[in-house]
């Protein structure tokens, strides 16, 4: 590979490039869907490809080719690079790049077990399983959708400044989603897992699938409408994951927080209570984000973005870092060679306290323990939204009735600020992200007590 | 090899192998842009993406393949891995068959010539017009993200009961999102755009509304939480359609019990006067198409007349569960994971919805409003539940409609309600009609929401 792909790369920089990459792949995907029992598809495909990126007069060119042989892949770098000398006519500011060292590596994963080595006939069969054992949960649930997904990946990348890295990616991913209805009342619940292997499954059991995600549509049947208004809160881990993730996490890529995020201009001032810390790592192994280069080749590791209340840190890409006088911090990700690299999020954190479950109820007269959620999404100005599909009343201190149908929304600086104690435990759970690509990343961190959260729905 | 010889000879070899049916699609995209960040223009991308997708049945066995690579081996091959796919899978005892063959309807406005021979040039002078425009709107605007994109679609579809079609679609477009700051405020992103099939470029509207709705997003005043008349836009109408009102009117959801609306055929689930369409055909449609992506033709379906259920959507597969034919509305692609579209099995989408205007004019709509909210964009749509309509959306940007004029923006603000609620209390709809996504459709004023703020 290395005797095609750096002869292209090179030849770009001869003809007036200050930088050029070629990320080629070849990838092996294998999807199910099961709905209601029957197999909608299973899905085997191959593909392959190069995404070739070139920054020439201080500005970015993009091209991308399904073929691999050294004329089409020469013919794309030609393509990105009148696409960079197009971008560059009005640039007023050129894009620099923060200097990296470059590395030679190859990058496997560590498999316990390969999804290429499972047949796909085992696969539809745990997703019937699933199935199977959700309908089997209560006769209220009325309609259960599994998707499944293997993604493997062999990358290969090359730049102009003598990076070559040979990278694997693969990820296994589980969907499910569950209807209920009972007395005229309807009610869903989705779940979500992931890891790097076909373990999976050793670990996310069909029976512990099926347990928790039904668990949640009967809760909602049963519960009732939240009050809304002003609540002191617990967020469990996977809501303080989806917090730190989609309220936090966006406003720290430094590609967002340029662009005029609430964040702006801030680093280095306390935004927060002295109880929020919040990283992004990939020093997790199993994290569904973990991966060890990024896309420019830059090697990950722990990046804290607030450390007790001040903004320390932000996730960088190459162009970023340079901007900003800043290390890149291996956040630069595609989704594959069809796109460019943009800053993603890998695996996002709060760091764990010293309170129990049961500390971190005490006091509260009444509120909500809001235990996972349904999706979330937060805008650049600090206003997030997350939509509940676990939660339980506080009342007295204690958990009480199970509630359906209720979103949180605030200004995320403030919420920040009312975080008033941590708990000890953490747990981590696997997402998408969707910024224009799809990410597979995983967030959370220990359960969290604020002051006051805005509760609506219902 | 041409395309359509390429899907003849996929069919043939799953055939071949035994399946008693089979399908070859190719879709081809190619999309030249410019992408602007933070003010100036950074990027210009060239993507080029065909692929193939074969479905093989095997006595109601499904198995599905696809490949990026467009040449005569690589079409077996994916036609092998289908027919595998297939024996590895139970039967699934829903399946009749693939579609049939049927004409198709002529569909004007969805392709230009003028779009498909655009270069990289012109995606540049598009964005710098519109970044020159918005920030010489006010010195507070930063156009933060934007950019312009010639895209160019060709669909390519064959398969055992006779189906042959092939169809070629272009859309220009040209979007920006800026945000304004003050002293002690930021705005929420404020985006605008202008898509179309026919290269009508303009960007100096887009940025002049983007600019000007980031401006006054950060004139930030009191809101009021309690019961008041809502006019919504087309951009949070959409938003909040998608998730709720058009998940319930899709063949599958229905079928399944997983959409409020089963049951409802004649009913009246809407005010009167809230007449709603399916139109696949529309004249110059961002989603308009003589064929969908299994070969059924497009066509217009009514949902809603007059505020009854008239009916609901359908892909082949779903309307044939329930004796029907479908009503072309089988697309690719989503699914969560964001494969390219040949990627994924058909779904029920819609196509362009069409929400018929009213005759309310701007001023009308305010002073129908009164004393009340005008929601620009929602966030967190997505978040809403698709099977009871329930949905809590937070407003940005939004203002605050007092005595029939528009005084402050509002922050920290949401909306809550049922999807079915809102479609009975809409009291007035307004007669100039816009496309957002799928969505065509006026302004409306919704009688009652119930707004949430600190």
């Amino acid at each position: 590979m290395k005797d095609i792909l750096v002869p292209v790369i090179d030849k770009v920089r001869d003809e007036g490039a200050s930088y050029a990459e070629i990320r080629a792949q070849e990838n092996q995907n294998t999807l199910v869907k099961v709905r209601d029992g029957l197999v909608e598809a299973a899905t085997l495909a191959s593909e392959s490809g190069a995404g070739i990126r070139v920054l020439a007069n201080g500005a970015w060119g993009f091209s991308t080719t399904a073929s691999l042989g050294r004329e089409d892949l020469e013919r794309s770098a030609r393509s990105a690079l009148s696409m960079a000398r197009a971008a560059s006519r009005s640039i007023k500011e050129p894009i620099r790049l923060a200097e990296v060292e470059p590395v030679e590596d190859r990058a496997g994963v560590e498999l316990r077990v390969n999804p290429a080595d499972v047949d796909v006939s085992t696969k539809i069969e745990t997703l019937l399983d699933i199935d199977k054992l959700c309908f089997a949960f209560d006769d209220r649930i009325k309609s259960v959708t599994v998707n499944y997904a293997d993604l493997t990946t062999r990358q290969t990348l090359a730049t102009t400044d003598g990076t070559f890295i040979e990278q694997e990616k693969v990820f296994v991913w589980n969907y499910c989603w569950l209807s209920g209805q009972s007395n005229g009342i309807m009610a869903s619940a989705r779940d979500e897992v992931g890891m790097h292997g076909y373990d999976l499954y050793d670990v996310e059991s069909p029976e512990k699938i099926s347990e928790r995600v039904g668990r949640r549509v009967i809760q909602q049947l049963e519960g009732k409408t939240p009050k809304s208004g002003l609540f002191p809160a617990i967020m469990g881990t996977n809501i303080v994951g989806v917090f730190a993730h989609e309220a936090l996490g966006h406003i720290c890529e430094a590609d967002l927080y340029l662009a005029g995020s609430a964040l702006m201009g801030r680093l280095g001032e306390k935004i927060g209570s002295d109880e929020a810390t919040i990283y992004d790592t990939v020093l997790i192994p199993e994290g569904f984000g973990t991966i060890k280069y990024d896309d420019e080749g830059v090697r990950g590791q722990r990046t804290t973005l607030i450390e007790n209340g001040v903004l320390v840190g932000l996730m960088h890409n190459r162009e970023t870092a340079a901007k900003m006088g800043a290390q890149p911090t291996g956040n630069a990700r595609a989704q594959d060679f069809r796109v460019p690299p943009l800053i993603r999020m890998r695996n996002t954190c709060f760091e764990v306290g010293d309170h129990t479950f049961d500390e971190l109820l005490e006091g509260i007269d009444f509120g909500y323990y809001l235990e996972a959620f349904r999706g979330g999404t937060a805008n650049i100005d600090g206003t997030f939204t997350v939509g509940v599909q676990s939660a339980f009343q506080i009342v007295n201190g204690e958990l009480g009735e199970p509630i359906r149908n209720l979103g949180i929304s605030g200004n995320t600086l403030e919420t920040l600020q009312h975080v008033e104690a941590r708990g000890k435990d953490f747990e981590l759970g696997p997402g998408r992200c969707g910024k224009g690509q799809m990410m597979f990343v995983s967030d959370g961190g220990p359960p969290l007590r604020v002051k006051r959260i805005m509760i609506g729905g219902g | 090899m041409d395309r359509l010889e390429l899907c003849r000879m996929a069919v043939e070899a799953a055939i071949g192998m035994g399946s008693s049916e089979a399908e070859a699609l190719i879709l081809s995209n190619r999309t030249i842009s410019s992408d602007i960040e933070r003010g100036q223009i950074t990027t210009c991308n060239d993507i080029a993406d065909s692929g193939m997708a074969v479905r093989a049945i095997l006595d109601g066995r499904i198995g599905f393949a696809y490949t990026n690579r467009l040449t005569a081996d690589s079409a077996k091959e994916a036609s092998k891995r289908a027919f595998k796919a297939a024996r590895a899978s139970p039967p699934d005892k829903q399946w009749r068959s693939l579609p049939e063959s049927r004409s198709y309807p002529t569909v004007e406005g969805i392709f230009d010539d003028k779009i498909a021979q655009l270069t990289s040039d012109v995606a540049v002078d598009t964005s710098e017009r519109m970044i020159e425009i918005a920030v010489g709107t006010d010195e507070r605007v930063l156009p933060a993200f934007g950019g312009t994109e010639i895209v160019s679609q060709e669909m390519t579809c064959a398969n055992s009961l006779g189906i042959e079609v092939e169809q070629s679609g272009t859309t220009f477009g040209c979007g920006l999102a800026t945000v304004a700051r003050s002293e002690t405020e930021v705005s929420p992103m404020c985006g605008e755009f202008k898509a179309s099939r026919v290269y009508d470029p303009q960007p100096e509207w887009v940025a002049e509304v983007a600019a000007n709705l980031s401006v006054r997003a950060i004139k930030v005043g009191k809101p009021q939480s309690g019961k008041f008349p809502v006019l919504l836009d087309p951009f949070a109408l959409q938003d909040i359609l998608t998730y709720t009102l058009i998940e319930s009117i899709k063949g599958d959801n229905v079928h399944r019990g997983k959409s409020a609306l089963r049951g409802k055929v004649g009913q009246m689930v809407a005010c009167e006067g809230v007449t709603i369409f399916d139109d696949g055909t529309l004249h110059g449609g961002l989603k308009s198409w003589s064929s969908d992506l299994e070969g059924a033709p497009k066509q217009r379906t009514p949902i809603l007349a007059d505020g009854v259920l008239e009916g609901f959507v359908y892909d082949n597969y779903w309307a044939k569960l329930e004796g029907k034919k479908s009503t072309g509305n089988a697309e690719r692609g989503g699914g969560g994971l964001n494969l390219p579209a040949y990627g994924t099995t058909p779904s029920i989408q819609p196509s362009n919805i069409v929400l018929e205007p009213g005759t309310a004019s701007e001023e009308e709509l305010l002073r129908e409003t009164g004393d009340g909210y005008y929601v620009r964009d929602v966030q967190g749509a997505h978040q809403s539940n698709p099977e009871t309509g329930e949905f809590s959306v937070a407003l940005a940007p939004a203002w605050r409609i007092e005595n029939g004029e528009v005084t402050h923006a509002v922050k920290g603000t949401m909306i809550a309600g049922s999807v079915f609620d809102l479609m009975k209390n809409i009291a007035v709809i307004g007669k100039d009609a816009r496309q957002v996504g799928t969505l065509v459709s006026p302004k409306v004023v919704v009688r009652e929401l119930r707004v949430i703020s600190e």
